[in-house]
């Protein structure tokens, strides 16, 4: 028979950790944003030791080396690149929703749509998937039409836009030949949708999220009506505040079939620069001259 | 005070400008609630948005502010011919003045931060045609306010100062309203823009539209307009020819287009001629704005109603054929199958402006006829010799020019 003391002191310590998770739980998440948020980056940074090459690692670990080598590099050294294998590509649209997720992307906000495209008549038919992300041109005609220099090209080859400075005149999203550029209206999935008082239904327990800053060119950016990015030009940045903390992209590190690469085009031993050197490789609408930076296998 | 800016006496209101007032006093109420909206809510309730980002407002920017160079260009070209119509002229000034308002209003309006609009002129990117134009129109509303304040104090007389405001005022009308078809022809990225003839297409539109509105307001408003012949001499052949080449160039347009098959400029083309709004090109612009305007100018005795309603269909035509460039080069998705890729507000390739858009629209418009009627009774200096307040002749027919 247990002894009655035990009993207590085992509910106690049960009671103690039990409040101990709670707490933990609540302010988990204000830690962890303090840890995150770019305020806090370094230049130097710690990145995890990875594990030397093996024959059939995974390709991220691959591009998380490569990565981590670019990273060693000055700025203007790098070439950031994307390889996107369409023979892989399942048209799962993972990508899309993990980027709106990471850069808590508003309704009517999305940059990395995927395009599905049926080619041929039954019984010859096949249907084909293209992400579509910010191509960050080498020549982009998005930055010459903007009047108040609020994007331009950085030297590793990313196009930003400062949300600071950007007027929303939208000049800039009718010049992008890729319909890269997305306008932020100010709405929001929650937008009409009840207010409960529950904290488990309704707009006041879902505006957590919503109302939680995204990360995007090393600041915080609070969703606030009339404060940027709410009417502002927006796009696709692959993820540079991740690649300063040595993590890819968050569609890389996403797809389900591997088909997305991402790296350093300038390092011969990277895994986009062996991809681009392919004889199946080609870019949308190369005519025009802009030199996108996102390659595709087809 | 001295008498040279004592008010002259202002005649009385006639029936026709009070219902003139009437419709623009109902105007600005009603479209007081679209202002309120897009105030309190931003851009919320705008029907534009990622895929197709400009709309009826920036159709109306460039509309009004094509008007307001194509006034400027025929007021100075008046002027500098030493042709007697100089009430015509200072008419002219005020109106160029409004209309330039009313289009910098509406874009200012549908920027998406309307408290960064000081970044335009201290943060200029000159490589931007938009950087180029805020600077041009600047400069084109500094000169415009110039001219009206040499000629209010002025009375009757000609200020000599003029002569030079309107040598700035002729290439800067001419810069602007060119360079607002190059503001669409220099991107690459839209092929029904990216051709040398809107350019030049817009040029002649704004001088049609010009002498359209000077039409019209030569012909509501006796004061202002004291010498009906010289008028017609003048504008009805500006109208016919204006008209005639729009005409030749708009079936360059849409001839070269569809022939070449290009599908990116075809498509949007079609778009224009078959698609669900084919009637604002073929009934509003091309028949109301173009054909009807012509057909009446050519064979109807020119009296104040028949140049007055040319002026009208002109105007209003013109307007739809600002939104037959602006909507058909953006409602054409550059890759195929994106419209299907995700789905959300402004990620359509549809569009029709939304009630708060036609709201504030209709406010800005009430607003500035408002402004411009006012400026008529409040400034009657301006306008020349005060006249006694007759009934408009609308069937007195203009006797050949001399």
């Amino acid at each position: 028979m247990l002894d009655k003391t035990q009993t207590t002191v085992g509910r106690r310590e049960i009671l103690v950790k039990m409040a101990s998770a709670v707490f933990a739980g609540l302010v988990a998440p204000a830690v962890f944003d303090q840890l995150t948020s770019p305020s806090d980056a370094s230049p130097a940074l710690d990145l995890p030791k990875l594990p030397e090459p093996q024959p059939n690692e995974d390709v991220l670990v691959r591009m998380l080396r490569d990565l981590q080598r670019a990273l060693q590099k000055p700025l203007e050294q790098r070439r950031w690149v994307m390889v996107i294998d369409l023979r892989k590509c399942v048209g799962c649209h993972a990508c899309t929703i993990s980027c709106a997720v990471e850069n808590k992307l508003a309704a009517g906000v999305v940059y990395r749509p995927v395009l599905e495209e049926e080619i041929g008549t039954f019984p010859n038919v096949t249907r084909r998937f293209i992400p579509r992300p910010c191509m960050q041109c080498s020549n982009p005609p998005c930055v010459p039409v903007c009047p108040v220099n609020a994007t331009w090209k950085r030297k590793d080859g990313i196009v930003e836009i400062d949300y600071e400075a950007c007027i929303g005149c939208r000049y800039c999203v009718t010049a992008c030949p890729y319909q890269a550029r997305v306008f932020d209206s100010g709405r929001g999935y929650l937008d009409e949708t009840p207010v409960q008082a529950s904290r488990l239904l309704g707009q006041k327990a879902a505006n957590v999220y919503a109302e939680a800053p995204a990360y995007e060119y090393g600041k915080a950016w609070a969703r606030r009506e009339g404060q940027s990015p709410v009417g502002n030009a927006r796009k696709c940045h692959f993820c540079a505040h991740r690649l300063e903390r040595g993590l890819l992209p968050e569609c890389v590190a996403t797809c389900i079939g591997r088909a997305t690469y991402f790296g350093d085009a300038n390092d011969p031993d990277s895994a986009v620069a062996e991809l681009i050197g392919s004889p199946n490789v080609m870019r949308l609408k190369e005519e025009l001259g802009t030199e996108p930076n996102v390659y595709y296998l087809v | 005070m001295s008498k040279r800016f004592a008010l002259p006496t202002t005649p009385r209101a006639s029936r026709l400008e009070w219902v003139l007032w009437g419709l623009a006093g109902l105007g600005f109420l009603v479209g007081l609630y679209g202002m309120y909206d897009r105030f309190v809510f931003g851009h919320l309730n705008a029907n534009y948005g990622s895929y197709v980002p400009w709309g009826l407002w920036v159709a109306a920017y460039v509309y009004f502010v094509g008007m307001s160079a194509g006034v400027t260009l025929l007021v100075s070209a008046w002027y500098l011919m030493r042709r007697p119509l100089a009430s015509l002229g200072r008419l002219g000034v005020w109106l160029a003045l409004v209309t330039f308002t009313t289009g910098m209003f509406l874009i200012w309006l549908d920027l998406g931060q309307l408290g960064r609009v000081w970044r335009l002129y201290l943060r200029t990117n000159f490589m931007s045609m938009m950087g180029l134009m805020a600077w041009l129109y600047l400069v084109y509303g500094i000169g415009l306010a110039l001219a009206l304040w040499f000629l209010w104090r002025s009375r009757d007389g000609e200020p000599r100062v003029m002569r030079w405001l309107v040598y700035l005022a002729v290439p800067l009308a001419i810069a602007f309203a060119g360079g607002e078809g190059a503001l669409f022809g220099v991107v690459g990225a839209r092929p029904f823009w990216s051709e040398g003839l809107p350019q030049i297409l817009f040029l002649v539109t704004a001088i049609l539209s010009g002498g359209a509105v000077l039409s019209l307001a030569a012909a509501l408003f006796t004061i202002g307009a004291p010498n009906w012949d010289e008028v017609v001499a003048v504008l009805r052949p500006i109208l016919m020819i204006g008209i005639g080449v729009t005409l030749l160039m708009e079936w360059a347009q849409v001839s070269m287009g569809l022939y070449s098959a290009i599908p990116a400029r075809a498509a949007s083309l079609n778009l224009m001629l078959f698609g669900p709004y084919w009637w604002v090109f073929w009934i509003v612009f091309l028949g109301l704005g173009l054909v009807a305007p012509l057909l009446l100018l050519l064979f109807v005795r020119p009296t104040r109603l028949t140049m007055g309603l040319a002026g009208l269909l002109v105007a209003v035509g013109l307007f739809g054929s600002k939104l037959n460039i602006i909507i058909p080069g953006l409602a054409v998705s550059e890759l195929q199958g994106l419209e299907r890729a995700f789905t959300g507000p402004g990620l359509s390739f549809q569009y029709f402006p939304s009630v708060t858009e036609w709201l504030v629209f209709v406010w800005v418009i009430s607003f500035s006829a408002l402004l411009f009627l006012a400026g008529r009774r409040l400034l009657p200096s301006l306008l020349g010799r005060a006249e006694t307040q007759d009934k408009p002749e609308l069937s007195r027919v203009a006797t050949p020019a001399s």
